[in-house]
């Protein structure tokens, strides 16, 4: 028997709709799910026919808010019904677990389970059946593995810890910078690390971008830009491009690292020069 | 009065249809979300509309971004090196391709029932997307074109990457729509659209206003309105956005009229011999619009061949910057159309931020003396299953429009 599977669209860009559809299985993977409803995919219902579904997995994109229209009923009310029956609710992207960007505009948007980082009202009673991969959007092979398995180890955030136990900072190709406390100074540039003026979250935000890679190839860190915490209930902080610092030392530590151990690595590592690591790998010429 | 709910158009909106009988004399177009982009960025950091304004749309994020960077240049008064001019067109080209693929069939073939091959579509659009995201490190949401160029510094490494995978993606588009070499000879899933189309009665069907509007300029469009063939160029100062009392979507013309844009109107700029015949078989119908927009994927794959091929590793990726206070106002092509962003920004932060999106040109809510293009297309017909599908051949996106 194949699981039916409902993908139901909150408050939303529509981002992790497509995102998903990057993954380099779908054909197959779709296979294994009998599509009773998606925002883009081929499915047997239509919006207006969805509060009669009865799906296995509920799929919730955006965020949650009262008086949302979703054709002729409430998005809150349909929420409600499409849960209460599924065996499973995969929340997918950041608006979906935590409320997401667009609180910053209407308060009254929340996550499945937490609004920003608090529970929600409806926390204890979905809590036992709900897995959340947030991202903004969520990388296509974590919506597939959130999907597929049903036996995960969550951490607080409901977060399943195969794919949010790393940082971004894990795998990243810019590392050995900084390790060595050697500063991107700019953008445009494969050479430095953007962590301590160009507003890096990497170390220190839970997710998978560096090891298992976005469209198979690459990452923001990797192509120069900064990570933004997008997987965090914080996302979006302010001041994005710019690492908040205190007397030149970054505000926000490496996840786990105490401040005096970060201060006697980094005292040692900068007293080192290390010309291989202040020169271009590659010059064109 | 009869309301339709239309879905899965990035979002929903509702048609509200005024007739007489059968005939369809009045229809409106009416969209009910609302997030709050251009509040959300009031008071931020300018350099944070980098990340914010991409979260407009899931589809066609990467033109916002590139419109907000584009933006904020004009304002700081500096241009950006050729090849991030040239890198920047490739990974926009690619959004506009993946879009359009998606449109072609999981919206057109879709609702038209035909058959397709589901597994090469998409695979082509994943490739399409990782071409992409060799430039911008992911995609959807990427961040990668900032004031002063682009983040990312590719090597000769993978510029051949890149040409491979464009390779595949050519010999992909082949498989579902033949070489577009004679436009009388369609082939494979063009010649399906059209016999479809033409067993129905439709070729000719949803007419517009035959006014078209491009405010871009890059390596493939120039800013300019087309009337009767001719074209005049245009500015942005012309352009009026008017809000509705009863849809989040607010109406937008240029010069007091309406006009349509997206890949017809790109197209039709150029004597390009395949569109203007049908173009002048059957004007600017349902089916123009069509097979404007697959041909216009045949197009772009060309030039993302080119500009690969012109990258000079060499120049900067990004150029020195001086950031400034100020107000701008920019426009960029974006899959459904021309795109335009403005701004004030004041002490570096952003004081006003105004969006108008391709599907605000095309679906704006006139008057039977002055329509917009959609009206114009709709009024007369007797079946709202064909508005339907005239309303989807304009590839409508909900999100984008209210933003």
């Amino acid at each position: 028997m194949k699981n039916r599977l409902v993908w139901l669209q909150g408050v939303t860009c529509n981002g992790n709709s497509h995102s998903f559809l990057n993954l380099p299985t779908l054909s197959s993977f779709l296979q294994t799910f009998e599509i009773l409803y998606h925002p883009l995919l081929p499915s047997l219902l239509t919006l207006e026919q969805l509060p009669d579904a009865n799906p296995d997995i509920l799929v919730v994109e955006g965020g949650l808010r009262r008086g949302w229209p979703k054709a002729d009923t409430d998005l809150f009310d349909l929420f409600m019904v499409l849960a209460q029956r599924a065996k499973r609710v995969v929340v997918v992207g950041s608006c979906a677990v935590y409320g997401g960007i667009f609180k910053e505009y209407d308060q009254e948007i929340t996550g499945v389970l937490f609004d920003k980082e608090k529970k929600s009202k409806l926390y204890d009673q979905f809590s036992h059946k709900t897995i959340n991969i947030p991202g903004c959007p969520a990388n296509p092979e974590w919506i597939a593995f959130g999907l597929e398995s049903d036996t995960m180890h969550l951490d607080d955030l409901h977060r399943p810890k195969e794919l949010f136990a790393v940082t971004v900072h894990s795998g990243c190709t810019r590392n050995e910078y900084f390790e060595w406390k050697v500063d991107a100074k700019g953008f445009g540039l494969k050479e430095g690390c953007l962590f301590y003026e160009q507003g890096c979250q990497g170390p220190y935000t839970h997710g998978s971008c560096n090891t298992i890679l976005w469209n198979e190839i690459n990452s923001k860190t990797r192509s120069g830009t900064p990570c933004f915490g997008c997987t965090e209930p914080t996302f979006p902080q302010k001041d994005l491009f710019k690492t908040k610092t205190y007397m030149g030392i970054p505000a926000k530590m490496p996840l786990g690292v105490p401040k005096r151990a970060y201060l006697t690595i980094t005292g040692v590592a900068k007293s080192f020069f290390i010309p291989r690591l202040n020169k271009r790998l590659i010059d064109e010429d | 009065m009869k309301i339709d709910l239309l879905e899965k158009i990035e979002g929903e909106a509702y048609l509200e249809f005024k007739t007489d009988g059968d005939e369809i004399v009045d229809v409106r177009v009416l969209f009910p979300h609302f997030r709050g982009v251009e509040n959300i960025l009031v008071g931020k950091d300018a350099w944070d509309a980098l990340v914010i304004n991409p979260r407009v749309c899931g589809i066609c994020g990467h033109a916002h971004l590139q419109a907000t960077a584009s933006l904020l240049e004009s304002i700081y008064r500096i241009e950006i090196t050729q090849k991030a001019q040239l890198i920047r067109e490739i990974t926009r080209f690619c959004e506009i391709i993946q879009n359009h693929l998606k449109w072609c069939y999981l919206v057109i073939f879709q609702e038209l029932q035909i058959p397709y091959d589901f597994t090469t579509m998409h695979q082509t659009i994943a490739l399409v997307n990782k071409l992409l995201a060799l430039f911008s490190g992911q995609w959807p949401h990427s961040a990668y074109a900032i004031p002063g160029g682009v983040t990312c510094d590719p090597t000769a490494l993978d510029i051949v990457k890149a040409k491979q995978i464009r390779a595949q993606i050519q010999s992909n588009i082949f498989k579902l729509f033949g070489s577009f070499e004679d436009p009388k000879k369609l082939e494979k899933d063009l010649k399906k659209l059209y016999e479809t189309l033409h067993a129905k009665d439709l070729l000719s069907v949803g007419i517009g206003l035959n006014r078209f509007i491009t405010l871009s300029q890059d390596s493939y469009v120039e800013n300019v309105k087309i009337l009767n063939k001719k074209k005049r160029k245009t500015k942005l100062r012309y352009i009026k956005e008017i809000g509705q009392s009863d849809s989040y979507a607010k109406n937008v013309t240029y010069n007091n009229r309406f006009y349509e844009t997206g890949p017809l109107a790109r197209l039709l700029q150029n004597p390009d011999f395949f569109i203007r015949y049908f173009y002048r078989k059957y004007k600017d119908s349902i089916f123009t619009r069509i097979i404007a927009r697959i041909y216009e994927i045949n197009i772009l794959i060309k030039k993302i061949e080119h500009h690969l091929n012109s990258i000079d590793l060499n120049q900067l990726s990004v150029v020195e910057i001086e950031k400034k206070d100020g107000e701008g106002a920019i426009s960029i092509e974006a899959a459904r159309g021309s795109l335009v962003h403005k701004a004030i920004i004041a002490e570096g932060k952003i004081e006003n931020y105004s969006i108008i999106t391709p599907t605000q040109w095309n679906l704006s809510n006139g008057s039977s003396d002055n329509p917009s293009s959609i009206q114009k297309a709709i009024i007369g017909l007797q079946d709202r299953k064909i508005a339907n599908l005239i309303f989807r051949s304009f590839d409508i996106c909900s999100v984008c429009t209210t933003h």
